[in-house]
């Protein structure tokens, strides 16, 4: 089959993308590190300055990038499978304003002032918006169908979105905090944290994974899944918990970050069509590939300081989008 | 019901007609409260006096303080809501509104760069709307190819809007202090300070686009059909949906450079419209009333919920909107 072998090569091309993108992250910075000596300080801990930059600074950085970029872009897939809209993604269907009202909660309520202390407000603040989408959507008259769930989704966001306002508008501390967490950074992480993390990514990963022939049914249409034998709401809510949990671990890690999962599926759509097989695993590496390489960049763009990953991802993966859009083919959810 | 005027004949829908008639005399209900609420409450009755006829002693707070905002609140929700409408049936996307194809960060980054480089306050509105119709052409042009299908338009339109929101941090964050905080208040909106002058301007440019609007009204009736179904019939549905959306674009700009990013309006008034009137896509006149309702009401809790503090009217709209529209979806369930 010529066409698997294509999309074959795509994946692999994917990996080699990821691994320049990591090898990137581990070498670039205020204090470049060749290649050679960065592999050296990962095999042979010693106590040089570089091995130390290298082993506390960027592995665990790398990491939750890997992490963040590679949830979102799936969580991304997943729900805009969910939604059949090509504009679904974490802020849409309300998680992203979820955590954050998790966050915002942490420390205006609680006194929580660390960004490990806020990770599982984060994480909690996100499950229950997304529960609650699901929930609203589940009551409408086409039991979570597409458009239900974006709506309820972008009223959820607009309405919590608000909620956050009210709060920071009266309590000018907690905005102080909240707004580095806001922009979304894979800065200042540490491995604990990406530990953390990292079974909620592995259940949501897996679950994508069993949903993906449901959610090529899905596509055909309600009627057309259940007539090959699809359980249609037993696929939407294994996929909804999988996008959940992925992008409540990946936002309250690194803040919302907006691009990587809107964009990246429509990428990886546009180079590998639209059977979920190829979609996911090929998302997963360009989303960790891209968020990676945006925050290689921002780390380099205004010396002395730093931009923000979840800034630059837009300006590195827009003219990407937009020359994918200009190509003939584009391929819908 | 079938009217005719002329060679002129259009379907009203019995409950279209009630709906319009209904939001329309919420609209002035509304009119008249927040016209008469605040530190000084005067009753609705006086209200209207002061209004018709003057000579009252709230003569000064109704019309000189409290009805250029409500005006300009009824003003910017009308371009809204129509903006919206038509914007949702070219895209054919419920989630399509003007922050989603880029029209409110063009409008956001030229004002933001108006307010940080010190360029006179008049010129800021101006470079706003110029901001929000460039990123509108753009995302015209990328999304032109192939008969202006739908989900290229909306695709094209995400990446521009991305694009143009980072252009806004990374200006922000290279600008003073105080000129970043101008430009953050500006982004998020607010009827605050405003009045008459801003409503005239949105004002002019929906009387410009009237007889465009009149045109939309009739040539939306086709866009729900499929490319091939419409060109049978002999419509042009590429030049349609061109026309429409631009239309969608220019006046939710107009909006957008009058009062900042109260954009959720131009997203859940159609969605209310259309659920309330059952109809298959946003009504024009029904979404032009629900964005006037919502963002006079929105507003007159924007100055009284923490008063003396006045909140953004964005995030009220977006408060009040929100919860409004999820009551909507669950109590359509049959």
């Amino acid at each position: 089959m010529r066409g698997a072998a294509k999309r074959g090569g795509y994946l692999l091309l994917g990996v080699l993308v990821l691994l320049a993108a990591v090898a990137a992250s581990l070498t670039i910075g205020s204090r470049p590190i060749p290649l050679g000596e960065a592999l050296d300080a990962l095999l042979h801990p010693s106590a040089g300055e570089a091995a130390l930059i290298v082993r506390e600074l960027r592995v665990p950085r790398t990491l939750v990038g890997l992490e963040v970029g590679a949830a979102l872009a799936v969580a991304g897939v997943l729900m805009q499978a969910l939604t059949r809209n090509p504009l679904a993604e974490a802020r849409v269907l309300g998680i992203s304003a979820g955590a954050a009202t998790g966050v915002v909660a942490a420390i205006a309520f609680f006194g929580v002032a660390s960004l490990a202390g806020w990770i599982w407000f984060g994480l909690a603040g996100a499950a229950l918006a997304g529960a609650l989408v699901f929930l609203v959507a589940a009551r409408t008259r086409d039991g979570s169908g597409p458009v239900s769930l974006a709506l309820s989704g972008a009223a959820i966001d607009a309405g919590l979105g608000a909620v956050i306002y009210g709060i920071l508008s009266i309590d000018a501390a907690t905005f102080e905090q909240y707004r580095f967490w806001v922009v979304g950074s894979i800065a200042g992480r540490t491995p604990a944290m990406a530990g953390q993390m990292a079974p909620f990514l592995a259940i949501g990963l897996v679950l994508a994974v069993v949903t993906a022939r449901g959610l090529d049914a899905l596509a055909l249409g309600d009627d057309a899944a259940r007539g090959l034998g699809h359980r249609i709401q037993r696929v939407r809510l294994l996929a909804a918990v999988a996008a959940i949990v992925l992008t409540g671990a990946a936002v309250a890690l690194a803040g919302p970050i907006a691009f990587v999962g809107l964009a990246v599926p429509h990428a990886a759509r546009a180079l590998v069509g639209a059977a979920h097989r190829w979609v996911l695993p090929l998302s997963a590496l360009l989303g960790a590939a891209l968020l990676l390489l945006a925050d290689v960049l921002g780390r380099v763009i205004s010396p002395p300081g730093e931009v923000a990953a979840g800034v630059v991802t837009a300006l590195v993966g827009a003219p990407v989008l937009l020359w994918l859009v200009r190509r003939a083919r584009t391929v819908t959810a | 019901m079938i009217i005719r005027v002329g060679p002129a004949s259009f379907v009203l829908h019995r409950r279209t007609l009630l709906v319009t008639i209904g939001l329309a005399a919420l609209l002035v209900a509304a009119v008249v409260v927040a016209a008469g609420i605040g530190t000084r409450t005067v009753p609705p009755l006086e209200v209207v006096r002061a209004l018709l006829t003057g000579g009252t002693e709230h003569d000064v707070i109704v019309r000189e303080l409290r009805f250029p905002r409500v005006v300009l609140g009824v003003v910017c929700g009308v371009a809204f809501g129509l903006g919206g409408a038509l914007i949702q049936s070219v895209a054919r996307n419920p989630l399509s509104s003007p922050d989603v194809i880029g029209v409110t960060q063009g409008a956001g980054l030229a004002a933001t760069i108006a307010l940080t480089s010190g360029l006179a306050y008049e010129l800021v509105a101006p470079s706003a709307l110029a901001g929000g119709l460039l990123a509108a052409v753009a995302v015209f042009a990328f999304g032109a190819r192939s008969g202006f299908a739908a989900h290229r338009f909306v695709l094209a339109g995400v990446a521009v809007a991305f694009a143009l929101r980072a252009g806004i941090e990374v200006v922000m964050s290279s600008a003073e202090s105080i000129d970043a905080l101008r430009a953050q208040i500006w982004l998020i909106g607010s009827l605050n300070g405003r009045g008459y002058e801003e409503a005239g301007a949105i004002g002019l440019v929906l009387l410009l686009a009237l007889p465009a609007l009149l045109w939309a009204a009739r040539a939306l009736r086709t866009s729900a059909l499929d490319d091939d179904t419409a060109r049978a019939l002999g419509v042009r549905p590429a030049a349609r949906r061109l026309g429409a959306g631009a239309l969608g674009v220019v006046l939710a700009a107009a909006a957008t450079a009058q009062v900042g990013a109260v954009d959720f309006v131009a997203l859940v008034a159609p969605q209310v419209a259309r659920r309330l009137t059952g109809a298959e896509r946003p009504p024009l006149v029904a979404s032009a009333l629900a964005g006037a309702v919502l963002v006079v009401l929105a507003d007159l809790a924007a100055r009284m919920l923490l008063a003396p503090t006045q909140l953004p009217v964005g995030v009220l709209t977006a408060g009040i909107g929100g919860p409004y529209l999820v009551y909507l979806l669950i109590r359509r369930r049959r």
